[in-house]
């Protein structure tokens, strides 16, 4: 029996000669809440599609619940929920009526937790989905990922068009989920803020590539500025592993650097001489400095 | 019971870790103090549960606080050990050459910056 919820070894995807993904490896574990974040056209959709099956690797492999993704049994599907960027509503229904139609298929729809949703929402149950605007369309299709209590949810910006209120209604409603620790959410938002709450891990992909995985606390521990000052006029010269960028300006400097430790940090001050502050940054910095 | 910034650069689960510490070490949470439960205050603050999750058992394993079966964690009866002197200085060290550093570069005198710290406590106390 396999406990991971999303496992994949070397996952790689090209359409025809654009190699979109490029050989990520990464597990997804009941309980996590995953933030996705990248430049449009960094390969997030392509991930979530990979992870749901709609298209198959070109290279490596990803596995749901120890299936291959793309040829998942109807069971296993059944434990999955997706919210897609662009819904898939029908519009000559009414919200009642396209509830209907998706709790239909699943055998455990929670049709309490729905109704109550709605009513917290402001869903309108009686009205025509064609006649609804962006954000309530959103609210819908998100309704519909969580009446059959998936274990694993996978949602690609699913609130670009909800007001802040809407958003923090959906943001608790997700670590309601979460909190018993049995499911395991991958989101991808430009809405850093709301990654920055929910997510307890951090994917940032750049170029096709995970560019940085792991932890959102050792994130924020691991990238951060330094402010660098010397004894004398003229800063001497220094070297800090993995640092992404340095600007000089006399007795000073700042650096932001990747790998941040206390045992570099202690390295620098020794070997250079110099005194260095860390400033630490909050995720949408760290996003900024890490695609400069 | 917290002040909790999630766009802070500052993790989540240190921002507990500093305050609890603190809160504990002054006296302001007295042995057997319940703390509220992880999914509480993760719903409260609407922060992911296992940043505090990892808080409270940092300072589980620091001896700060006791994980009780079925009940609230609870500030440790040998918490007091941590409000001895000492270590409360320890604690306010990093602030306090913050500060000094900042009057230097301000160019003020050390009489000036005192005067200004016993104002500032006597406003404090009102």
């Amino acid at each position: 029996m396999n406990s991971a919820s999303v496992e994949a070894s070397n996952l790689s995807k090209a359409f025809g000669q654009k190699q979109v993904l490029q050989g990520m490896s990464f597990g997804v574990s009941p309980g996590d809440v995953i933030g996705v974040l990248g430049k449009n056209g960094a390969g997030k959709t392509t991930l979530l599609e990979l992870m749901l099956g709609f298209t198959a690797p070109t290279a490596g492999a990803i596995r749901v619940f120890g299936h291959e993704s793309h040829r998942l049994p109807g069971a296993i599907k059944a434990r999955v929920g997706f919210v897609p960027q662009q819904d898939e509503l029908l519009d000559q229904l009414t919200v009642a009526d396209q509830l209907r139609v998706i709790a239909s298929f699943y055998s455990h729809w929670d049709s309490a937790l729905i109704e109550r949703l709605c009513g917290e929402w402001g869903v309108n149950v009686n009205a025509r989905i064609k006649s609804m605007s962006v954000g309530e369309r959103q609210k819908l299709s998100i309704l519909l990922a969580f009446g059959h209590k998936p274990e694993l949810l996978i949602l690609d910006e699913p609130v670009a068009s909800l007001d802040p209120i809407a958003r923090r209604q959906f943001l608790e409603q997700l670590l309601t989920i979460s909190t018993d620790g049995q499911r395991a959410i991958v989101f991808s938002s430009h809405i850093v803020s709301d990654i920055e709450r929910l997510a307890n891990r951090i994917w940032i992909l750049k170029d096709g590539k995970l560019d940085w995985q792991g932890d959102l606390d050792s994130l924020k521990e691991s990238i951060v500025r330094l402010h660098i000052r010397g004894t004398g006029a003229e800063l001497p010269q220094f070297r800090i592993p993995g640092v992404l960028n340095v600007r000089r300006d006399g007795a000073f400097a700042t650096a932001v650097v990747r790998d941040w430790t206390s045992e570099a940090q202690a390295a620098l001050e020794k070997d250079a001489a110099v005194q260095v502050e860390v400033e630490m940054l909050g995720l949408e910095e760290i996003f900024v400095e890490l695609h400069k | 019971m917290f002040i909790l910034n999630p766009q802070s650069g500052i993790p989540i689960y240190r921002q507990i870790l500093e305050q609890v510490r603190r809160m504990v070490a002054s006296g302001q949470l007295p042995p057997g103090t319940a703390l509220p439960s992880v999914r509480d205050l993760a719903l409260r603050h609407t922060i992911n549960p296992m940043t505090i999750s990892r808080a409270y058992s940092i300072l589980e394993t620091e001896g700060l606080l006791e994980r009780n079966r079925g009940r609230p964690m609870t500030v440790a009866s040998q918490a007091k050990n941590h409000s001895q002197l000492p270590k409360r200085l320890q604690q306010i060290g990093p602030l306090v050459e913050q500060t000094v550093v900042a009057a230097k570069q301000l160019q003020l005198t050390e009489a000036e910056l005192v005067k200004t710290v016993r104002r500032e406590w006597e406003q404090n106390d009102e």
